[in-house]
């Protein structure tokens, strides 16, 4: 945990600077904007109970005497239900929501924001009601009073009075480390806010050894007897608490006890951690009755705990100047805090600390509003020295004592003031030491104190070391791009460049030759100037990307990609105020065929815009109209085809052709007749085959006909071969499927009836009659 | 009286209570559930405005330390959560049953993902990056840096801050509204891997960027990822749907950068607050499928004039086919509109491919003739579009040939055959007469 908060805090926080020179800033406007911001947020709820207060508060102004208030609510019963209601919902609320406007109120009080007024009259009711109460329970009380330390409401004193009797019943039958808290809290905010009560402990010792009976030898305390886990949070709870028995105490506390709490405190800080930065905090490892508790909320209990000790002890407790000075860099090196209940704490653990009252420990914050100079803009340097809440410090002056160079160990010793502006009230440094260039450096401050008495007031942590990038723009010069032959390095073309500036330079050059792209970087002061990013980059057509960091070993690795190149540079560096990238031109590379064992191109990412998007539409080609003759010469050949037919006609009529011998009796008459009618019959059938659409004309028409038809001529077929035909009628027929279209053969039997095989199918259609009819015919002896 | 009508109560309750837990479903594909792993606690203060976002949207947040031994995004075969959020770069093993299998089968079976990594970025998470096709920087102590479009800081001088603007052109992705100031980052790059062609860049570094240690010199070797190459911020959709968002940034999602001014070098434009919350926002809401979700319903197709499906087409017919497609706006399906829907006849290849023509509400309709070649057809939607869920639908169809009447009949070419045949027929009548019968 305690390792991957600091991973994450050196990550987040101070990425930028080395662990040593981490830069605090003190409490600022951000952080009035995210308290407005977050405490609006928690008043979502903290507005919605407001509200059910507000009707309460109503209640309350029509009744001021609870009890005539509970006789009428007696009486009148529909405004008792209403009453009871809101009684309950307030109830449930305003434990959590006391504790809430309390976080909110305080957190604006420290940071100086005028926010109450509109809370004023709701919270007040909220408190009265709480006093007022019976029910409640220390807790309660405790909320209630912390709020009203902070809203001074118009209370009776007879409230206070109750609430005394409560509290200190409950004091009486406290046993876990909370109640005490509660208790004693609630008691000290009381005497604090009205003198009229008289409020002390006689018993001040005793209370004092139990809750002192649950700390632990290393300074932590635990909750209750029963739980054996310690926590750093819970030791804030009870010095909070024992410091409080001691402003109760009448007469005053044994001086040994006081003692013993003190090296209990030393205890406790010997348990801090520290980050690399010099933070120092307290972790917790503890989770139990109160939940996970982040090392912020449990720092906040400590420093609230050592805060409440040092204000009623007159004794020096001898608190580790650079512990203090820590906690206070690890306050602010949170930064913002997400969340409204870190935020309060983080804010009153800085007012704590900015207002801790032992002479020595008020720790101040050496910042600098930038730390990124430019010399060429002529910025100055500025420090500002404040108290962690941002409040100036009083008169003192800073020294530029040391300036390292980034990275090294090589410091130059200078001993210069800053002068101090009264108007920004910032120490400048007006000009910066000569040997001073562009780059990174690491400046050490410390602080003086004008007065030497001051000198124990605060805790400056000694020397403050600040890394400071100093920036400019750096002169570039003598910039040209030359062809050199490979043998002999003679020039075979030079060109100039104008850099940074529009360039257009069109060279070629082939696997023989070498390209040199040169150019010269000055400092503002004159000096050389080495950049951390320089890079001269090779973009072929089929946009594969060669960078090269080298200038004088060049073309090597081309993949054996002749063609056109774009060159483009990228100079650039964390100091100089002019970095740059842009294209030279090209270059016509005219390189040797690949190898067969060379690298190919590595393959380039697709483009994922092309992935995507419709694709070319495509059409379907039809196949051309087989290529017809004019309509014309089909009917010549027409024509010329009925010509036989009407020279045959022509012939008989010139051979006077005659059916004179036609039959006279009437039988003859009548078998020639049926014969002729018969041919006729089968010649019609093929032109009307021909002629009727066949859509209309159900084709089992034309095997029925012709089976009508041999069966009318040639007698039932006996044969197996008959059956055959059949067979091959109606595999035809399935086959073209043109039967289906009328008849929808459902059954095909085949069965034997004394000596002859039937083949019948049966089913359904337009044509079933004359199928079964055609079909019954074929009856086959076996 | 009362007793059963309670007891009926509490049979609709429990009879409610699954559609009330059911989350991620086919009707509703927005998530709910989202399990958020964490380095260190103090995230959910210092990132609390992602978190709170995410909360008002009505995403339910499970916080978990990362090395909690109690995480399990599986129960019983189910899983509980619907997206994961890791926030844990520095984390070498999950708590837990959790590891990178576990993860990745996570959205393997279509659940969401994001991954912020920064400098201190362990090998679990490398891991899980490289799985989505997403290779950081293998240096450990690499970070991106630009000294031409970093934000300007009066107490930050090294450039790692870096203020990009080079989006993924996507509104579905992003938002409608165009994100105007930059987004600041600080962390490290990465590059998609080329054989992954799910991944894309949301958010690319600028050209001059390059992945090195500030702090010490560059060697003689290039270094391994720079200018564009350099991925800030990248997506994948998987073919199942699965989101996955991973970002080199931490930092990204952290209340401080939401909130702090930024001013791109060189530029003037000085905007004050990032373009960080919109980022994170719009595309979380694209990560848990609040965007870009699709739908395809009622595929029809008829022959032109009629309304009935056919069982089979003839070569030749003129067909209308129809799709209606809606999009999942994160509380409703509402028509999706776009102009590159296509369907495609299909067998083998496409043998027609066309653009659907819509009419704003939805449907999506075209007509075409079928072509000259009968077989077993496919109609296919194949609908990828950047952001989208893809659409891949098909319904066969066969196309058979004419029938033998089907074809043209009296063709006027042929009329010398048939002349010839009846003239045949006619004259072999008059024959067999004349010749029976003459005297």
């Amino acid at each position: 945990m305690a390792r991957y908060l600091r991973l994450l805090l050196l990550a987040v926080l101070v990425l930028a600077a080395s662990c040593e020179s981490a830069v605090f800033s003190p409490v600022s406007e951000s952080h009035r904007s995210a308290a407005l911001e977050l405490f609006s947020l928690a008043d979502g709820s903290y507005g919605r109970t407001a509200l059910v207060q507000y009707s309460i508060a109503c209640l309350l102004c029509i009744f001021p005497d609870t009890d005539h208030y509970s006789t009428l609510l007696a009486k009148t019963i529909p405004l008792n239900i209403c009453g009871l209601t809101l009684l309950a919902i307030s109830l449930c609320c305003t434990i959590s929501s006391l504790e809430e406007t309390y976080e909110a109120l305080k957190t604006f009080k420290v940071l100086g924001i005028e926010k109450k007024h509109d809370i004023t009259t709701s919270s007040c009711a909220s408190v009265a009601h709480t006093l007022k109460s019976t029910s409640s329970a220390s807790k309660d009380y405790f909320q209630a009073l912390r709020v009203n330390s902070i809203l001074k409401c118009d209370l009776n004193s007879e409230a206070f009075r109750g609430t005394e009797s409560k509290l200190k019943g409950s004091l009486n039958g406290a046993n876990s480390l909370i109640d005490f808290y509660y208790s004693i809290g609630g008691l000290v905010l009381l005497k604090e806010q009205t003198p009229e009560v008289d409020v002390h402990l006689g018993d001040a010792d005793r209370i004092f050894r139990s809750i002192k009976a649950l700390g632990q030898s290393d300074g932590r305390w635990r909750l209750n007897s029963n739980n054996p886990e310690s926590s750093n949070n819970a030791a804030g709870i009870a010095l909070e608490a024992l410091a409080g028995v001691i402003s109760l105490a009448t007469p005053q506390i044994d001086n040994s006890l006081i003692t013993t709490l003190k090296n209990d405190l030393l205890k406790l800080f010997d348990g801090i951690e520290r980050y690399d930065d010099g933070t120092y905090y307290f972790d917790e490892k503890h989770v139990g009755a109160l939940g996970h508790q982040s090392p912020i909320s449990a720092s906040a209990s400590v420093v609230r705990g050592i805060t409440a000790v040092a204000a009623v002890t007159s004794e020096n407790l001898n608190l580790p100047g650079d512990k203090i000075l820590g906690l206070a860099k690890f306050f602010l090196g949170v930064g913002i805090p997400g969340s409204a209940q870190d935020l309060y704490h983080q804010i009153d653990a800085l007012s704590c600390l900015e207002n801790i009252r032992q002479v020595e420990s008020t720790p101040l914050i050496l910042s600098l509003p930038a730390t990124v100079i430019s010399v060429t803009k002529k910025d100055q340097l500025k420090v500002r020295v404040s108290t962690v809440l941002g409040s100036p410090a009083r008169t003192l002056s800073v020294r530029l004592m040391q300036i390292f160079v980034s990275g090294s160990k090589d410091a130059s010793v200078i001993d210069q003031k800053l002068k101090f502006n009264a108007v920004s009230g910032m120490h400048v440094l007006e000009t910066l030491p000569k040997n001073i260039d562009v780059g990174s450096y690491v400046f050490s401050f410390e602080i003086i104190f004008d007065n030497p008495e001051h000198k124990k007031a605060y805790v400056t942590g000694g020397r403050t070391r600040v890394l400071v990038d100093i920036t400019g723009v750096i002169k570039i010069g003598n910039a040209e791009i030359v062809i050199l032959d490979g043998d002999h390095g003679s020039i075979e073309t030079q060109k100039k460049l104008t850099l940074p500036g529009g360039n257009d330079v069109a060279l070629s050059a082939n696997h023989l030759q070498k390209l040199r792209l040169s150019f010269d970087l000055t400092t503002p002061s004159g000096n050389a100037f080495n950049p951390h990013q320089a890079f001269l980059k090779l973009r072929h057509e089929s946009e594969v990307d060669h960078i090269f960091l080298d200038f004088l070993g060049l073309v090597e690795k081309f993949f054996y990609l002749s063609g056109r190149y774009d060159i483009q540079l990228t100079v650039g560096d964390s100091d100089m105020e002019n970095s740059f990238l842009q294209p030279l031109g090209y270059v016509e590379l005219d390189l040797p065929d690949a190898p067969e064992k060379a690298a190919r191109p590595p393959p380039q990412p697709v483009d994922p815009y092309s992935r995507y998007g419709p694709k070319p539409e495509i059409a379907h080609i039809f196949r051309d109209p087989e290529k017809r003759p004019a309509k014309e010469l089909s009917l010549v050949f027409l024509g010329l085809v009925l010509i036989p037919f009407f020279g045959f006609l022509a012939g008989l009529v010139q051979l006077r052709a005659n059916l004179k011998n036609f039959p006279k009796a009437t039988v003859p008459s009548t078998f020639a007749l049926l014969f002729h009618l018969g041919i006729a019959a089968v010649l019609a059938l093929y032109a009307l085959f021909w002629l009727k659409d066949q859509s209309q004309l159900c084709l089992t028409h034309f095997p029925c006909t012709c089976i009508l038809l041999l069966t009318f001529l040639f007698g039932p077929i006996y044969h197996t071969e008959g059956t055959r035909l059949i067979g091959n009628v109606l595999d035809v027929c399935w086959a073209q499927d043109t039967i289906s279209s009328c008849i929808h053969f459902v059954q095909v039997k085949i069965y034997v009836k004394g000596p002859i095989l039937i083949l019948r199918v049966s089913g359904t259609g337009s044509c079933l009659k004359r199928a079964q009819f055609a079909i019954w015919f074929y009856r086959v002896r076996v | 009286m009362a007793a059963p009508k309670f007891a009926f109560l509490l049979l609709n309750l429990i009879s409610i209570l699954p559609l009330l837990v059911s989350s991620f479903s086919v009707d509703r594909p927005t998530d709910r559930r989202i399990l958020v792993l964490l380095d260190d606690l103090s995230l959910k203060s210092s990132h609390s405005l992602f978190f709170s976002s995410l909360k008002s949207r009505g995403f339910d947040l499970d916080f978990k330390l990362a090395d909690d031994p109690a995480i399990a995004v599986k129960r019983y075969g189910q899983y509980m959560y619907d997206g994961l959020i890791l926030l844990s770069p520095s984390t070498e093993r999950f708590g837990g049953s959790l590891d990178v299998e576990g993860v990745l089968d996570f959205v393997d079976s279509g659940h969401d993902l994001i991954v912020a990594a920064d400098a201190n970025a362990s090998d679990l998470i490398r891991n899980i990056a490289a799985e989505c096709g997403v290779d950081f920087d293998e240096d450990p102590s690499a970070v991106v840096v630009d000294h031409s479009s970093y934000a300007v800081s009066e107490t930050e001088g090294d450039h790692t801050l870096i203020a990009a603007d080079d989006f993924i052109q996507s509104d579905v992705i992003l938002g409608n509204k165009k994100i105007e100031a930059p987004v600041l980052f600080k962390g490290i790059g990465h590059s998609l891997n080329p054989a992954n062609s799910m991944v894309l860049k949301a958010l690319s570094a600028s050209p001059s960027s390059y992945s090195t240690n500030p702090s010490s010199k560059l060697s003689s070797q290039p270094p391994s990822l720079y200018g564009t190459a350099i991925s800030l911020v990248s997506v994948v959709q998987a073919r199942n749907a699965a989101r996955i968002m991973i970002s080199g940034s931490l930092d990204m999602f952290s209340n401080r950068l939401f909130r702090a001014g930024v001013q791109k070098s060189g530029s003037l434009n000085k905007y004050e607050k990032s373009g960080n919350e919109q980022f994170i926002t719009e595309l979380s809401k694209w990560i848990f499928h609040e965007r870009g979700h699709l739908k395809a319903v009622n595929l029809r197709h008829n022959k032109v004039g009629e309304s009935e499906e056919p069982s089979m087409y003839r070569i030749n017919d003129d067909l209308e086919f129809s799709v209606e497609i809606f999009e999942w706006s994160g509380s409703s399906w509402v028509p999706h509109v776009s102009k590159d829907v296509q369907v495609q006849f299909y067998m083998m290849s496409p043998y027609v491919l066309k653009t659907l023509s819509t009419n704003g509400k939805g449907l999506y309709h075209t007509s075409f003739k079928v072509p000259d070649v009968y077989g077993v057809f496919q109609f296919k939607v194949e609908y990828q579009k950047l952001g989208y869920t893809s659409l891949s639908l098909s319904k066969q169809i066969p196309v058979r040939p004419f029938k033998h009447n089907e074809y043209e009949r009296f063709i006027t070419t042929a009329f010398p055959y048939y002349g010839a045949s009846f003239s045949m027929m006619a004259g072999f009548f008059i024959f067999s007469g004349v010749y029976l019968y003459n005297k």
